[in-house]
């Protein structure tokens, strides 16, 4: 059995009165320790798949088990729990707390771990030695998505998602951001889920899963991916 | 059509917000509703004794002559600025009613048209005849054509009742100078004519001149020629000022113009802090829509006007609620309480401080929106339409600290960096919470003080069992020789004319006692029991105070029948009712005067002797029982002031509270959301929004404690001049503060818990900076 495991997933919305089905029968498997994009255009229900793995969401049907654990049925106070320990998100927009400075945002994600991994090692590793002491809104963007990677990595979670994580930068930057999911992978085993709809970055993954109105409609598995320094656009 | 879209637009902010705006409103009518409401109790005491007064044609000055003489009318009606005197008759007689209650006797001529009593029905037909005091009658359910029985001179003398009436001298109606509160079961007056005096004196007796001033007259160079015209006869002069009732009446009028100011006050700054919090976020989170009015092309000024109305919509909205409630919450509710026999009246609502509230409410509401709008219409509409930059964070004084910071865990830093960014919200609930102790603090230890009263009165001062009036044919060779089993105290109890030493002539209760007393133990303000002094006075204190003397000082005393004599004050001594002087009956009488008691204390060895309590000697008689009884069923109001300053503070708590974990948790919904994913469980997040309420539940009561202390302070010196109210705020009354402000801010924060339970993640993450 897979490390991840959707099993004819549905999500239900109900907008005005209609329904619609964002999510429609989706089965896959994810292994632990690789690099995974879910490819898809707006409305594909690529976000609804990461919300439903990330546990901030619960599907309408079907199955979805994450490192041994069944998530869909999971009450509100145990997938709180599955977020907080299983974890890591990196967020198109970083969503870093304004009122903390970069040292403390990291450290505010530790203080509810049980393992945590040292903050100021995790903002080293993403480069941000000299800027610990700084606020969100005194920092560039490219930074403050390396700060929620420290974030996201320093709660030591075994799943990393992240939801357009290069969407608001240039490419330049973008790239670097790449290369750190991709080493939480490789060097710290990590499954990672990328979302975008950026055909380009889904060429440093190791499988491309792709979504079309809520459903699969093809899965890549890829021998050689790139490195992120490779990849332009 | 312009300002009709905008018209629109802002009752659906408003609806909207309504959880602030209907705060805004809430307190806006508080303020206004404390200021009319108690402006219209003494507005309507005001006017309406005022009208009765002018009704009556009431004296300016009574003086008390032992029986004055034509010639000595005839002079007082000479003096420049008298402009009428009229000689009376006036004692306080037994009746033959139940528990023989006493009336107050004014004997008076058919043609006198000074002091007249305002009749309710019928009228005084004949000379015989009396009129009744009408709420005295009403209480012992006798009507015109009954007949009263009072005894004159002790001779008891029958009169048919023609006429019911109230009396302008009578609208407080008190017994003595000893009682503390109106009892129209006990005491009353009756109107009789001066004729039929002769039936129980023989003849036309006198002991009043009522004197009627002309506009303008100095009524101390009337006082001087009053006293040189009567000389030695004079038993004092009572100016309409010092009369009990009118006194009593206008101490009550002074202390609810304090009342309005200060218990309003603190509704005023917390409707501005409300509006201001509320007003800065909606302009804040509309910037984008200014933006783009202004492109559209609306002027400065209609933008303005807008978000300024917001405000002032609350603000006459709350004025006009709180003048449609105040007078009827506080004026129809508290003025029967003041147990004032007034003829009918309306209440009457005091227009001009109406609308100083209504101005103040509208700076507070109005005014404050203007502010927060004028911070951000100096921007171009391009600047306005631009994505508003991420708030900054920014370094606290507390990280200076840094031995603290650094042990603080990093939710607790958040929280300490969020509150300090909203110093004015975070004012806005301690001051909240300061109100609601302070009130709650204030109401218990009111109630604590006034039942302190009857406790140290009848408990630590007065240990008799029975008080007992004597008639006067009961001397003091007499009264030893009855033999009464018990404790015995006589004393001598006496309206004396004194000379303060700024010169003001009082007349005040005077009580003589062996210097050895038993039954009424005196203590000094400390506590401390005292004996009377060898040579010279006691003084109770809050009569000092309202005299200004200090003990050393010297007072001149009028003495039956002779000049005046200088009397060391050497005592001060603390009485919870009933102010006056002390003396010891050697000193009384080593100034020439004769000891005759009028009263007698007594504790019963073996149960009341019922024979001498009802027998001739006896003129009258209470038991401490019933004066403590009488003082609880008077003090009842208390309660009721009590629990409406205990709802004043809860509204308080509630809307400060309330509006600040909304607004709190509105302002910071993306980083809380943020929090949730990253896997805090909700009690998490909510503690982190909590806690701040935390903070200014705590530093709220701290604040709040000296504050109710004060303000029970303030209501405690107005009250009465009778009482002399003494109570720190009380380990109970802490206790219970903390309680109840506690279950307050508990309940409240429980609603806001339910209320920020339903964050959806999606779509607050969906949301763009």
């Amino acid at each position: 059995m897979s490390f991840i495991t959707f099993e004819n997933v549905e999500r239900e919305y109900h907008v005005g009165g209609n329904i619609i089905k964002a999510v429609d029968g989706v089965s896959f498997g994810i292994e632990k320790g690789t690099v995974n994009v879910v490819l898809g255009q707006s409305g594909a229900g690529k976000t609804t798949v990461l919300n439903l793995l990330g546990g901030m969401d619960s599907p309408t049907k079907g199955r979805i088990i994450a490192d041994n654990l069944e998530i869909s049925g999971m009450a509100e106070y145990e997938l709180t729990t599955y977020r907080r320990n299983k974890i890591g998100f990196v967020f198109q927009f970083y969503n870093l707390v304004p009122n903390l400075t970069v040292l403390e945002n990291v450290l505010l994600a530790e203080e509810i771990c049980k393992d945590p991994l040292d903050a100021k090692e995790m903002l080293i590793k993403v480069g941000l030695k000299d800027r610990m002491d700084n606020f969100p809104s005194q920092i560039s963007g490219g930074e403050q998505q390396r700060v929620s990677i420290a974030r996201a990595l320093a709660k030591n979670p075994q799943i990393l998602l992240c939801d357009e994580p290069t969407g608001a930068l240039d490419s330049a930057t973008g790239r670097i951001v790449l290369k750190l999911i991709r080493d939480a992978a490789r060097d710290m085993g990590k499954t990672v889920i990328i979302v975008t709809h950026n055909v380009l970055i889904s060429e440093m993954a190791d499988v491309v899963l792709h979504l079309k109105d809520g459903k699969i409609s093809d899965i890549r598995y890829n021998s050689s991916p790139k490195a992120a320094e490779e990849i332009i656009w | 059509m312009v300002m009709q879209s905008l018209f629109i637009k802002s009752l659906r902010d408003m609806q909207k917000s309504k959880v602030q705006f209907l705060s805004i409103l809430i307190m806006a009518t508080l303020a206004v509703c404390i200021v009319t409401g108690i402006d219209s109790i003494w507005k309507t005491v005001e006017l309406h004794s005022e009208s009765m007064y002018a009704a009556a044609n009431i004296s300016d000055l009574w003086v008390n002559v032992l029986n004055p003489t034509e010639k000595e009318l005839w002079g007082i009606s000479r003096i420049e600025g008298v402009e009428k005197a009229e000689k009376r008759f006036v004692l306080d007689a037994l009746s033959d009613l139940e528990n023989s209650p006493t009336l107050r006797v004014y004997a008076v001529s058919g043609k006198g048209v000074l002091d007249r009593p305002q009749l309710l029905s019928g009228k005084l037909s004949s000379r015989s005849g009396a009129i009744l005091d009408e709420v005295f009658a009403r209480m012992h359910g006798l009507d015109i054509g009954d007949d009263i029985s009072i005894k004159l001179n002790n001779k008891w003398i029958r009169f048919p009742i023609q006429g019911l009436a109230l009396s302008s001298e009578h609208i407080y109606s008190v017994k003595g100078s000893t009682d503390t509160f109106p009892d129209p079961k006990k005491y009353g007056f009756i109107i009789i004519n001066e004729d039929m005096l002769k039936n129980a004196y023989g003849r036309k007796i006198y002991n009043q001149i009522s004197v009627k001033l002309s506009p303008g007259a100095d009524i101390t160079k009337v006082k001087t020629h009053i006293f040189n015209a009567v000389g030695d006869d004079l038993a004092g002069i009572v100016a309409r000022e010092d009369h009990r009732s009118v006194s009593n009446i206008n101490a009550n009028i002074q202390q609810f113009k304090l009342l309005a100011a200060v218990f309003s006050l603190m509704f005023f700054i917390v409707t501005a802090l409300i509006t201001q919090s509320t007003m800065m976020r909606l302009v804040e989170n509309q910037r984008g829509q200014i933006g783009i009015l202004k492109a559209l092309g609306y002027g400065k000024k209609s933008i303005l006007w807008h978000y300024t109305s917001y405000g002032v919509y609350m603000g006459l909205l709350g004025a006009f609620l709180g003048l449609l409630s105040g007078p009827v919450i506080f004026g129809k509710m508290l003025i029967p309480w003041l147990r004032l026999n007034f003829t009918d009246y309306k209440i009457s609502i005091n227009h001009s401080n109406f609308i100083i509230s209504l101005v103040l409410i509208l700076l507070c509401t109005g005014g404050i929106s203007l502010y927060s709008c004028l911070r951000l219409l100096g921007d171009s509409p391009s600047v306005l339409l631009r994505i508003k930059p991420p708030k900054e964070g920014s370094h606290i004084f507390l990280e200076y600290l840094s031995g603290l910071w650094s042990r603080m865990r990093f939710s607790r830093r958040l929280i300490a960096r969020n509150t300090s960014r909203n110093k004015i919200r975070l004012i806005m609930s301690i001051l909240g919470i300061t109100g609601c102790t302070g009130l709650i603090v204030a109401a218990f230890t009111i109630i604590n003080m006034i039942n302190g009263i009857a406790r140290h009165t009848y408990n630590v001062t007065y240990t008799y069992d029975h008080k007992i009036l004597l008639d006067s044919k009961a001397d003091s060779r007499f009264i030893h020789n009855m033999g009464l089993e018990g404790t015995v105290q006589q004393i001598r109890e006496t309206a004396a004319e004194i000379i303060c030493p700024n010169g003001e002539r009082q007349l005040e209760l005077l009580t003589v006692s062996p210097q050895k007393s038993p039954l009424i133990r005196l203590k000094d303000v400390e506590g401390n029991p005292v004996l009377l002094p060898d040579e010279g006075a006691a003084i109770t204190r809050k009569l000092a105070d309202t005299l200004k003397i200090k003990a050393g000082d010297i007072i001149e005393l009028k003495r039956t029948n002779k000049g005046y004599i200088r009397v060391p004050v050497k005592q001060i001594v603390y009485l919870a009712t009933g102010q006056g002087m002390y003396m010891s009956d050697t000193y009384y009488e080593s100034i020439g005067e004769i000891f005759k008691p009028t009263a007698i204390l007594v504790k019963w060895d073996n149960g009341p002797d019922w024979s001498f309590l009802r027998g001739d000697y006896a003129e009258e008689y209470v038991s401490r029982a019933d004066q403590i009884a009488d003082v609880k069923s008077s003090t009842r109001v208390v309660y009721i002031a009590g629990v409406m300053l205990i709802i004043m503070g809860g509204i308080l708590a509630f809307v400060v509270l309330y509006n600040s974990s909304i607004l709190n948790f509105s302002e910071r919904i993306r980083d809380l959301t943020t929090l949730k994913v990253l896997g805090f469980y909700q009690k998490e997040i909510r503690s982190l929004v909590l806690t701040e309420n935390t903070l200014s539940v705590i530093a709220g009561l701290i604040l709040g404690m000296p504050v109710g202390k004060v303000l029970a302070e303030i209501v405690a010196k107005g009250l009465n001049d009778q009482m002399d109210l003494i109570g720190n705020v009380s380990f109970a009354t802490v206790v219970f503060s903390v309680a109840i402000t506690a279950v307050f801010a508990l309940f409240i924060n429980s609603i806001a818990a339910v209320k920020m339970k339903s964050i959806d993640m999606i779509e607050s993450l969906k949301s763009v900076e």
